[in-house]
Protein backbone atom coordinates (compact mmCIF):
# COMPACT_ATOMS: atom_id res chain seq x y z
CA UNK A 1 0.00 0.00 0.00
CA UNK A 2 3.05 2.13 -0.71
CA UNK A 3 2.09 5.68 -1.80
CA UNK A 4 -1.42 5.83 -0.30
CA UNK A 5 -2.52 7.82 2.68
CA UNK A 6 -1.73 5.99 6.23
CA UNK A 7 -5.25 7.74 7.82
CA UNK A 8 -7.49 6.40 4.79
CA UNK A 9 -10.00 3.55 5.50
CA UNK A 10 -9.03 -0.01 4.43
CA UNK A 11 -11.69 -0.05 2.24
CA UNK A 12 -11.00 2.84 0.66
CA UNK A 13 -7.51 2.58 0.17
CA UNK A 14 -8.03 -1.04 -1.43
CA UNK A 15 -10.34 0.73 -3.34
CA UNK A 16 -7.99 2.78 -4.72
CA UNK A 17 -5.14 0.58 -5.21
CA UNK A 18 -7.54 -1.58 -7.22
CA UNK A 19 -8.64 1.68 -9.14
CA UNK A 20 -11.91 1.04 -8.14
CA UNK A 21 -14.63 3.55 -6.47
CA UNK A 22 -14.68 2.82 -2.70
CA UNK A 23 -17.79 1.56 -0.99
CA UNK A 24 -17.77 4.37 1.13
CA UNK A 25 -17.88 7.11 -2.10
CA UNK A 26 -20.33 4.91 -3.68
CA UNK A 27 -22.64 5.09 -0.29
CA UNK A 28 -22.37 9.20 -0.01
CA UNK A 29 -23.38 9.30 -3.82
CA UNK A 30 -25.90 7.02 -3.03
CA UNK A 31 -26.76 9.15 0.37
CA UNK A 32 -27.72 11.81 -2.32
CA UNK A 33 -30.14 9.78 -4.47
CA UNK A 34 -27.51 8.45 -7.20
CA UNK A 35 -29.42 5.19 -8.36
CA UNK A 36 -26.38 4.26 -10.23
CA UNK A 37 -23.75 4.68 -7.73
CA UNK A 38 -26.33 2.10 -5.22
CA UNK A 39 -26.93 0.07 -8.36
CA UNK A 40 -22.98 -0.68 -8.33
CA UNK A 41 -23.15 -1.43 -4.33
CA UNK A 42 -26.06 -4.07 -5.16
CA UNK A 43 -23.73 -6.08 -8.18
CA UNK A 44 -21.10 -5.95 -5.67
CA UNK A 45 -22.36 -7.80 -2.79
CA UNK A 46 -25.94 -9.22 -3.72
CA UNK A 47 -24.37 -12.67 -4.87
CA UNK A 48 -22.79 -13.06 -1.44
CA UNK A 49 -26.37 -11.88 0.52
CA UNK A 50 -28.29 -14.12 -2.18
CA UNK A 51 -25.73 -16.82 -1.24
CA UNK A 52 -26.73 -16.14 2.85
CA UNK A 53 -30.21 -16.09 2.45
CA UNK A 54 -30.59 -19.07 -0.21
CA UNK A 55 -28.54 -21.01 2.30
CA UNK A 56 -30.54 -20.12 5.46
CA UNK A 57 -34.16 -20.83 3.21
CA UNK A 58 -32.97 -23.32 1.13
CA UNK A 59 -35.61 -22.04 -1.39
CA UNK A 60 -35.00 -20.14 -4.85
CA UNK A 61 -37.71 -17.88 -4.73
CA UNK A 62 -37.74 -16.86 -0.58
CA UNK A 63 -34.14 -15.66 -1.38
CA UNK A 64 -34.83 -14.05 -4.32
CA UNK A 65 -37.61 -12.05 -2.59
CA UNK A 66 -35.93 -11.59 0.54
CA UNK A 67 -32.49 -10.44 -1.21
CA UNK A 68 -34.22 -7.98 -3.26
CA UNK A 69 -36.11 -6.29 -0.04
CA UNK A 70 -32.79 -6.10 1.72
CA UNK A 71 -31.41 -3.74 -0.40
CA UNK A 72 -34.58 -2.22 -0.78
CA UNK A 73 -34.62 -2.19 2.63
CA UNK A 74 -30.86 -0.70 2.97
CA UNK A 75 -31.34 2.04 0.41
CA UNK A 76 -34.15 3.66 2.57
CA UNK A 77 -32.31 3.34 5.25
CA UNK A 78 -28.92 4.30 3.32
CA UNK A 79 -29.22 8.42 5.26
CA UNK A 80 -28.54 6.60 8.54
CA UNK A 81 -25.70 4.85 7.70
CA UNK A 82 -22.95 6.76 9.62
CA UNK A 83 -20.03 4.42 8.47
CA UNK A 84 -19.51 3.16 11.73
CA UNK A 85 -19.03 -0.03 10.23
CA UNK A 86 -18.25 -1.43 6.34
CA UNK A 87 -21.42 -0.97 4.12
CA UNK A 88 -20.84 -4.43 3.26
CA UNK A 89 -21.24 -5.72 7.31
CA UNK A 90 -23.94 -3.30 7.56
CA UNK A 91 -26.36 -4.48 4.58
CA UNK A 92 -25.57 -8.03 5.99
CA UNK A 93 -26.95 -7.25 8.81
CA UNK A 94 -30.39 -6.45 7.26
CA UNK A 95 -30.45 -9.34 5.55
CA UNK A 96 -29.50 -11.68 8.58
CA UNK A 97 -32.42 -9.69 10.58
CA UNK A 98 -34.61 -10.03 7.40
CA UNK A 99 -33.95 -13.48 6.75
CA UNK A 100 -34.21 -14.58 10.70
CA UNK A 101 -37.83 -13.07 10.68
CA UNK A 102 -38.92 -14.29 7.68
CA UNK A 103 -37.99 -17.48 9.20
CA UNK A 104 -39.74 -16.99 12.41
CA UNK A 105 -43.24 -16.18 10.54
CA UNK A 106 -43.18 -19.40 7.98
CA UNK A 107 -41.67 -21.96 10.23
CA UNK A 108 -44.16 -24.66 9.30
CA UNK A 109 -44.24 -23.37 5.75
CA UNK A 110 -40.19 -24.52 4.95
CA UNK A 111 -39.89 -26.03 1.63
CA UNK A 112 -36.61 -26.93 -0.26
CA UNK A 113 -36.62 -25.38 -3.85
CA UNK A 114 -33.34 -25.98 -5.69
CA UNK A 115 -34.17 -26.70 -9.01
CA UNK A 116 -33.06 -22.85 -10.07
CA UNK A 117 -29.61 -23.01 -8.42
CA UNK A 118 -26.52 -25.37 -9.97
CA UNK A 119 -24.91 -27.47 -8.05
CA UNK A 120 -21.48 -27.91 -9.68
CA UNK A 121 -19.12 -29.95 -6.87
CA UNK A 122 -18.49 -32.98 -8.66
CA UNK A 123 -15.18 -31.48 -9.21
CA UNK A 124 -14.77 -30.21 -6.10
CA UNK A 125 -10.89 -31.73 -4.65
CA UNK A 126 -13.12 -32.30 -1.11
CA UNK A 127 -15.50 -33.93 -2.86
CA UNK A 128 -13.47 -36.82 -3.90
CA UNK A 129 -12.06 -36.76 -0.87
CA UNK A 130 -15.06 -37.35 1.17
CA UNK A 131 -16.54 -39.61 -1.35
CA UNK A 132 -13.38 -42.23 -1.20
CA UNK A 133 -13.29 -45.68 -1.00
CA UNK A 134 -14.04 -45.88 2.95
CA UNK A 135 -16.91 -44.14 2.58
CA UNK A 136 -20.39 -46.18 2.25
CA UNK A 137 -21.76 -43.30 0.50
CA UNK A 138 -19.76 -43.73 -2.52
CA UNK A 139 -22.40 -44.54 -4.88
CA UNK A 140 -24.16 -40.52 -3.96
CA UNK A 141 -25.23 -38.56 -6.36
CA UNK A 142 -24.95 -34.74 -6.22
CA UNK A 143 -28.58 -33.70 -6.24
CA UNK A 144 -29.30 -36.45 -2.82
CA UNK A 145 -26.12 -34.66 -1.61
CA UNK A 146 -27.34 -31.51 -2.40
CA UNK A 147 -30.73 -32.55 -0.65
CA UNK A 148 -29.04 -34.13 2.65
CA UNK A 149 -26.58 -31.09 2.99
CA UNK A 150 -29.44 -28.64 2.77
CA UNK A 151 -32.37 -31.09 5.27
CA UNK A 152 -29.78 -31.27 7.64
CA UNK A 153 -29.77 -27.75 7.26
CA UNK A 154 -33.31 -26.56 8.38
CA UNK A 155 -33.45 -28.89 10.73
CA UNK A 156 -31.09 -26.11 12.52
CA UNK A 157 -32.29 -23.27 14.77
CA UNK A 158 -32.42 -19.90 12.49
CA UNK A 159 -29.24 -18.78 14.56
CA UNK A 160 -27.09 -21.86 13.98
CA UNK A 161 -28.12 -22.38 10.57
CA UNK A 162 -27.19 -18.66 10.42
CA UNK A 163 -23.40 -19.30 12.38
CA UNK A 164 -22.49 -22.35 9.86
CA UNK A 165 -23.73 -20.61 6.75
CA UNK A 166 -21.51 -17.65 7.40
CA UNK A 167 -18.52 -19.68 9.01
CA UNK A 168 -18.77 -22.79 7.06
CA UNK A 169 -20.15 -21.99 3.92
CA UNK A 170 -19.17 -17.70 3.30
CA UNK A 171 -15.39 -18.25 5.31
CA UNK A 172 -16.66 -15.24 7.57
CA UNK A 173 -14.42 -14.59 11.29
CA UNK A 174 -15.60 -15.10 14.02
CA UNK A 175 -15.78 -11.50 14.83
CA UNK A 176 -17.23 -10.30 11.33
CA UNK A 177 -20.74 -12.37 12.39
CA UNK A 178 -20.67 -11.36 16.06
CA UNK A 179 -20.44 -7.79 14.39
CA UNK A 180 -23.20 -8.84 11.38
CA UNK A 181 -25.48 -10.81 14.01
CA UNK A 182 -25.04 -8.74 16.78
CA UNK A 183 -23.43 -10.65 19.49
CA UNK A 184 -19.97 -11.48 21.27
CA UNK A 185 -17.66 -13.92 19.70
CA UNK A 186 -17.98 -16.57 22.70
CA UNK A 187 -21.85 -16.58 21.85
CA UNK A 188 -20.67 -17.11 17.88
CA UNK A 189 -18.23 -20.13 19.07
CA UNK A 190 -20.72 -21.90 21.08
CA UNK A 191 -23.37 -21.91 18.84
CA UNK A 192 -21.21 -23.00 15.70
CA UNK A 193 -20.24 -25.60 18.37
CA UNK A 194 -23.70 -26.86 18.85
CA UNK A 195 -24.89 -26.25 15.47
CA UNK A 196 -22.04 -28.48 14.47
CA UNK A 197 -22.40 -31.59 16.63
CA UNK A 198 -26.16 -31.70 15.30
CA UNK A 199 -24.99 -31.66 11.80
CA UNK A 200 -22.82 -34.49 12.84
CA UNK A 201 -25.66 -36.60 13.92
CA UNK A 202 -27.71 -35.67 10.93
CA UNK A 203 -25.19 -36.75 8.07
CA UNK A 204 -23.48 -39.49 10.23
CA UNK A 205 -24.01 -41.43 6.91
CA UNK A 206 -21.74 -39.21 4.92
CA UNK A 207 -18.73 -38.47 7.54
CA UNK A 208 -18.27 -41.86 8.51
CA UNK B 1 -16.32 -26.74 23.29
CA UNK B 2 -12.79 -27.31 24.06
CA UNK B 3 -12.92 -29.99 21.43
CA UNK B 4 -10.47 -30.87 19.05
CA UNK B 5 -9.65 -28.03 15.94
CA UNK B 6 -9.88 -31.39 13.34
CA UNK B 7 -12.62 -32.87 14.90
CA UNK B 8 -15.30 -31.17 12.76
CA UNK B 9 -12.79 -31.60 9.44
CA UNK B 10 -14.57 -33.65 7.34
CA UNK B 11 -18.33 -31.89 8.33
CA UNK B 12 -16.79 -28.17 7.70
CA UNK B 13 -15.61 -29.62 3.73
CA UNK B 14 -18.98 -31.20 3.60
CA UNK B 15 -20.98 -27.89 4.28
CA UNK B 16 -18.27 -26.43 2.14
CA UNK B 17 -19.65 -28.22 -1.05
CA UNK B 18 -22.52 -25.64 -0.55
CA UNK B 19 -20.60 -22.64 -1.76
CA UNK B 20 -21.06 -24.72 -5.01
CA UNK B 21 -24.76 -24.34 -5.15
CA UNK B 22 -24.61 -21.25 -7.28
CA UNK B 23 -27.63 -19.20 -8.82
CA UNK B 24 -26.70 -18.84 -13.01
CA UNK B 25 -24.72 -15.43 -13.99
CA UNK B 26 -27.98 -14.00 -15.58
CA UNK B 27 -30.36 -14.61 -12.77
CA UNK B 28 -28.39 -11.72 -10.92
CA UNK B 29 -28.16 -9.41 -13.16
CA UNK B 30 -31.67 -9.66 -13.53
CA UNK B 31 -31.83 -9.35 -9.92
CA UNK B 32 -29.92 -5.98 -9.72
CA UNK B 33 -31.98 -4.94 -12.56
CA UNK B 34 -35.45 -5.54 -10.46
CA UNK B 35 -33.93 -4.04 -7.57
CA UNK B 36 -33.28 -1.02 -9.28
CA UNK B 37 -36.16 -0.84 -11.09
CA UNK B 38 -37.99 -0.84 -7.77
CA UNK B 39 -36.16 2.00 -6.21
CA UNK B 40 -36.60 4.16 -9.28
CA UNK B 41 -40.75 3.51 -9.02
CA UNK B 42 -40.43 5.32 -5.39
CA UNK B 43 -40.30 2.05 -3.46
CA UNK B 44 -36.94 3.26 -1.98
CA UNK B 45 -38.14 6.37 -0.63
CA UNK B 46 -38.59 6.31 3.03
CA UNK B 47 -41.69 7.50 5.49
CA UNK B 48 -41.54 8.23 8.83
CA UNK B 49 -41.99 4.67 9.86
CA UNK B 50 -39.15 3.30 7.17
CA UNK B 51 -36.78 5.45 9.26
CA UNK B 52 -38.00 4.00 13.17
CA UNK B 53 -37.81 0.72 11.73
CA UNK B 54 -34.56 1.06 10.04
CA UNK B 55 -33.01 2.35 13.39
CA UNK B 56 -35.01 -0.12 15.10
CA UNK B 57 -33.55 -3.44 13.17
CA UNK B 58 -29.79 -2.03 13.93
CA UNK B 59 -30.34 -1.47 17.20
CA UNK B 60 -33.18 -3.81 18.47
CA UNK B 61 -32.30 -2.27 22.51
CA UNK B 62 -33.50 1.03 21.16
CA UNK B 63 -36.90 -1.16 20.08
CA UNK B 64 -37.30 -2.52 23.37
CA UNK B 65 -36.94 0.69 24.93
CA UNK B 66 -39.09 2.26 22.63
CA UNK B 67 -41.80 -0.06 23.36
CA UNK B 68 -41.67 0.36 27.01
CA UNK B 69 -41.79 4.28 26.87
CA UNK B 70 -44.87 3.98 25.13
CA UNK B 71 -46.03 1.27 27.31
CA UNK B 72 -45.25 3.24 29.90
CA UNK B 73 -46.92 6.24 28.57
CA UNK B 74 -50.35 4.26 27.84
CA UNK B 75 -50.38 2.73 31.03
CA UNK B 76 -49.42 6.09 32.90
CA UNK B 77 -52.72 7.91 30.99
CA UNK B 78 -55.22 4.72 31.57
CA UNK B 79 -54.09 4.96 35.64
CA UNK B 80 -53.93 9.03 35.89
CA UNK B 81 -57.68 8.70 34.01
CA UNK B 82 -58.84 6.90 36.14
CA UNK B 83 -57.52 8.02 39.67
CA UNK B 84 -58.90 11.82 37.86
CA UNK B 85 -62.65 9.93 36.96
CA UNK B 86 -63.03 8.88 40.59
CA UNK B 87 -61.75 11.97 42.29
CA UNK B 88 -64.33 14.03 40.24
CA UNK B 89 -67.09 10.94 41.26
CA UNK B 90 -65.88 11.15 44.82
CA UNK B 91 -66.18 15.46 44.55
CA UNK B 92 -69.73 14.92 42.61
CA UNK B 93 -71.55 12.61 44.83
CA UNK B 94 -69.91 13.59 48.31
CA UNK B 95 -69.46 10.17 49.43
CA UNK B 96 -67.39 8.55 47.04
CA UNK B 97 -68.89 5.35 47.45
CA UNK B 98 -71.23 5.53 43.76
CA UNK B 99 -69.94 7.58 40.53
CA UNK B 100 -72.52 9.96 39.88
CA UNK B 101 -72.88 10.19 36.34
CA UNK B 102 -74.75 13.34 34.84
CA UNK B 103 -77.71 12.72 32.77
CA UNK B 104 -75.99 14.96 30.17
CA UNK B 105 -73.44 12.14 29.18
CA UNK B 106 -76.06 9.94 27.91
CA UNK B 107 -78.15 12.70 25.79
CA UNK B 108 -80.12 9.10 23.82
CA UNK B 109 -81.56 8.29 27.00
CA UNK B 110 -83.11 11.33 27.99
CA UNK B 111 -86.70 11.18 27.24
CA UNK B 112 -88.49 14.56 27.22
CA UNK B 113 -90.95 14.78 30.03
CA UNK B 114 -94.54 14.65 28.69
CA UNK B 115 -97.66 14.84 30.61
CA UNK B 116 -98.87 11.43 31.73
CA UNK B 117 -101.16 10.16 29.54
CA UNK B 118 -104.48 8.65 30.95
CA UNK B 119 -106.65 6.22 29.36
CA UNK B 120 -106.70 6.78 26.32
CA UNK B 121 -107.50 3.45 25.39
CA UNK B 122 -110.97 3.99 26.67
CA UNK B 123 -111.38 5.93 23.49
CA UNK B 124 -109.47 4.34 20.92
CA UNK B 125 -110.06 0.26 20.96
CA UNK B 126 -108.08 -0.39 17.42
CA UNK B 127 -104.47 -1.09 17.76
CA UNK B 128 -102.84 -0.24 14.28
CA UNK B 129 -104.42 3.82 14.56
CA UNK B 130 -102.05 5.67 16.54
CA UNK B 131 -103.71 7.54 18.92
CA UNK B 132 -102.64 11.20 19.17
CA UNK B 133 -100.88 11.84 22.71
CA UNK B 134 -103.41 13.63 24.43
CA UNK B 135 -102.52 16.41 27.15
CA UNK B 136 -102.92 15.44 30.72
CA UNK B 137 -106.89 15.18 32.23
CA UNK B 138 -105.85 17.76 34.97
CA UNK B 139 -105.65 20.86 34.20
CA UNK B 140 -102.04 21.45 35.47
CA UNK B 141 -102.74 24.90 35.80
CA UNK B 142 -104.96 24.89 38.50
CA UNK B 143 -104.15 25.68 41.93
CA UNK B 144 -104.38 23.23 44.26
CA UNK B 145 -107.24 24.32 46.81
CA UNK B 146 -107.61 22.47 50.30
CA UNK B 147 -111.17 20.67 50.67
CA UNK B 148 -113.46 20.42 53.60
CA UNK B 149 -115.25 17.68 54.23
CA UNK B 150 -117.46 19.39 56.89
CA UNK B 151 -121.11 19.87 55.37
CA UNK B 152 -123.61 22.31 56.93
CA UNK B 153 -121.33 25.38 57.62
Amino acid sequence: MAGLPSDLPEDEAEALENGKVSDLTLVQNAQRDDVGAYDELVRRYQERIYATVYHMTSNHEDANDLVQETFIKAYRALKTFKGDSSFYTWVYRIAVNKTINFLKQRKNRLHMSLNDVDFNAENDPDLVALVSEKTPRRDLNMAELQDKLNGAMLKLSEHHRMVVTLHDIQGLSHEEIGEIMGCNIGTVRSRLFYARQQLQAYLTDYLK
Amino acid sequence: MNSDPKEFDTLRKLMALKRHEQPPREYLDELSHSIRMRIERGEGRANIWDKLSAHFSLRPSLAYAFGLTVCGALSFSAFYMGKQEMTEAADSSGSGTFRAVPVSAFPSQVQPVTPLHVANWLRNTNPSVESQPQLSLFNTSRQVVPVSYQTGY
